[in-house]
């Protein structure tokens, strides 16, 4: 019996041994970049310590991520949580005073639907201040397709709706051979993919086929898709589905379309000129768009029909949304520093190798004035 | 001589009648081993290919040094680096309190159903519910606990809520192999301790427990292995971090389900998919280490008889 014992307490001894050895040594990676040895500014006073929480769309999943690693390099001490479940959940927790700040694909709603407007109880969540719409990502929609030796394909918004809505059907009709002269085209069906998961990307694209479709895409914008096609989950889901089926066609974010080598179609907007999908044409864009909130609220209203030259015109708009007074203190200094970092210059342009488009300079400074207001 | 000889060709006739299959039980024995043994590659056919695939694509990160002591601060899906330091603590952190609370609760009402409680109506009971509990799906252990610990008291996410939803996972799975092996205790050795004038407690606590020690720290190590492979709770209840985090009472805490949850959609980037692979892996072999544990413990603590 005491053998037994003091193997058994051999083998207690020996995994807690293991356990221990294993968080004696834990450390964070060294932050990449060259710019370690000015820790020392991480005490100024634009970095205060602490750590931030926030939840929301993931659609800017991995814009955030990048600007945290680089804000991380500046600022050491601060740590930035961001769980990408979804604009809707991001809206709840927010207001449910579980994450300091939220990222939605679209801004707070104002309409009532059932009891409190979401501007109302996040008003309540912010101690009865009002809660700030802040324009941060712009992430184009590609409209991404597979088919063998066709390097480039022109759409416009009523063939788009057309194909979207099941009413063109093969590669070689008309509707596409009219946009695309001296392209051969394949006779094969066309096969669509959309995302099953009610999605902000299937908002805003179904918000241009409806706006520049003229009258050829029938359902209403929604975040659940009302078209034709199968269904993936996720933008991962409906990437990988494009990639591996010859002659299909969707809609996804634009790195996703990078990211699995698949081809985009340019816009034709109307303006003449076919415009191809860059970080500059959906800058453009955006430019074109106007914000409808007041004062410091700069939720924006986009022009899906647009017919500036060089404006691709199927954008979604992530917002950031903070309390603009009424976090406790040390929470709002965190909240102010890392927003003006992702709102400054050094921030937007670390977006762009990821196939976002930074924010034009003209909303850009609104934002940051925005930003400075928040106390 | 002659009787036994007249008799022996007659002798064995009939032990070739016994031994001897027609053609017909021949072939149905061959068709049932077949099959047997065709179910049995059947239900090994996914884990074998689950083992290959997680091991094959998740088995390079693993040999780095940074994948056990660093966390993913800093590192995007683009980049490679950082490690699962941050998931694995976690995990560990979760599972050990888990474990902290649901152990004692597990074994003590255990001893009450085997040794007081037998056959009455409050036994019944309680056997009961831990039947239903057993049957509870981890999404609703974790909805309940989000209704009672953020809804009705107004707390965080944090980590130590999900280890009050495991609790739930875990409680039944020990209970339960736990009064198995008290069960399995000959009453000769309680009745042989009343014998001495021993008390009641003090022959449970001696002789009871010591008896079936093997077979509860078994069974303690599958419901600790089987709480920490659990996702739904983490999702609802604790936020993920990247960050290293060690304190369950405050803030988002990594964990290694999550950290596969984090990157899964990001399958086209190499270093991302690198990284979900080995965590994957990472859990399976968590596991594992748990399973061996049991293994050990039960054997060394056997009771010998003498």
């Amino acid at each position: 019996m005491s053998v037994n014992r003091l193997l058994r307490v051999g083998t207690v001894a020996v995994a807690s041994l293991g356990v221990l050895a294993l968080s004696a040594c834990g450390s964070d990676p060294e932050p990449s970049g060259s710019s370690s040895p000015e820790g020392s500014s991480s005490t100024g006073a634009d970095c205060p310590q602490g750590t931030l929480n926030a939840e929301g769309s993931s659609a800017q999943k991995n814009a955030i991520e990048e600007v945290i690693a680089k804000y991380n390099e500046k600022c050491a001490d601060v740590t930035v949580n961001y769980n990408p479940t979804g604009s809707g959940a991001g809206i709840k927790q927010f207001n449910a005073a579980q994450v300091d700040f939220a990222g939605s694909d679209s801004a707070l709603k104002t309409e009532a639907a059932d009891g409190d407007s979401e501007a109302a109880t996040a008003a309540k969540r912010c101690e009865n201040n009002a809660a700030l719409n802040l324009p941060m990502v712009i992430g184009p929609v590609a409209i991404a397709y597979n088919v063998d030796g066709l390097d480039k394909l022109v759409l416009d918004g009523a063939t788009a709706a057309k194909i979207f809505q099941g009413t063109v059907k093969t590669w070689n009709a008309p509707e596409i051979a009219k946009l695309n002269p001296g392209v051969t085209l394949p006779s094969a069906p066309i096969s669509v993919f959309f995302r099953s998961d009610e999605s902000g990307t299937t908002e805003n694209f179904t918000k241009y086929l409806a706006a520049s479709g003229g009258g050829a895409w029938t359902g209403k914008p929604a975040k659940k898709w009302t078209g034709t096609g199968a269904g993936k989950e996720k933008s991962a889901g409906v990437a990988e589905g494009v990639k591996s089926t010859k002659n299909s066609i969707t809609y996804v974010e634009w790195s996703y379309a990078v990211d699995n080598k698949l081809g985009v179609a340019q816009i034709d907007n109307g303006s003449g000129t076919p415009v191809e999908l860059t970080a500059e044409s959906a800058g453009k864009a955006l430019a074109a768009a106007k914000v409808t909130g007041t004062g410091n609220d700069l939720s924006m209203s986009l022009d899906y029909a647009t017919k500036e030259a060089g404006a691709y015109p199927i954008i979604l708009v992530t917002y950031e949304i903070a309390c603009s007074k009424g976090l406790p203190a040390e929470k709002t200094a965190l909240v102010k520093s890392f927003l003006s970092y992702f709102a400054s210059t050094d921030g937007q342009a670390s977006l762009t190798e990821l196939n976002y488009a930074p924010l034009p300079d003209e909303i850009r400074t609104k934002v940051d004035a925005a930003i400075q207001s928040i106390s | 001589m002659s009787v036994l000889a007249a008799n022996k060709p007659a002798y064995d006739g009939q032990t070739l009648d016994l031994s001897g299959k027609s053609g017909a039980r021949a072939f149905k024995n061959t068709l049932a081993t077949v099959l047997i043994v065709l179910a049995f590659a059947v239900a090994l056919i996914p884990l074998l290919w689950i083992l290959w695939t997680v091991i094959s694509k998740g088995y390079s990160l693993l040999f780095d040094a940074n994948w056990w002591s660093q966390s993913q601060r800093g590192v995007t899906v683009r980049r490679e680096g950082g490690g699962a330091y941050h998931a694995v603590m976690g995990t560990l952190i979760m599972g050990l309190i888990t474990a902290a609370i649901a152990v004692p609760i597990a074994i003590l009402g255990a001893i009450y159903l085997v040794e007081y409680g037998k056959g009455t109506k409050a036994a019944r009971a309680v056997s009961f519910m831990v039947d239903i509990l057993t049957g509870v799906p981890s999404i609703v252990a974790a909805l309940f606990v989000y209704a009672v610990w953020i809804t009705v008291f107004g707390f965080n996410r944090v980590g130590f809520a999900v280890s009050l939803s495991l609790v739930l996972l875990m409680l039944p799975v020990v209970l339960r192999s736990t009064e198995e092996m008290l069960k399995l205790v000959p009453d000769e050795l309680r009745e042989a301790s009343y014998a001495l004038g021993v008390p009641k407690w003090k022959t449970i606590l001696k002789v009871v427990v010591p008896t079936a020690f093997g077979g509860i720290v078994t069974g303690v190590m599958l419901g600790l292995a089987r709480v920490m492979g659990e996702t739904a709770p983490l999702l609802i209840l604790v936020g993920y971090s990247k960050n290293i985090n060690l304190n369950p009472f405050d803030g988002f805490m990594g964990a290694l389900p999550t950290m596969i949850n984090q990157d899964r959609t990001e399958l086209a980037l190499e270093p991302a998919a690198d990284r979900v692979w080995a965590a994957a892996l990472t859990l399976i072999l968590l596991v594992l280490a748990l399973n061996l544990l049991a293994r050990l413990v039960a054997r060394f603590s056997a009771i010998k008889s003498k």
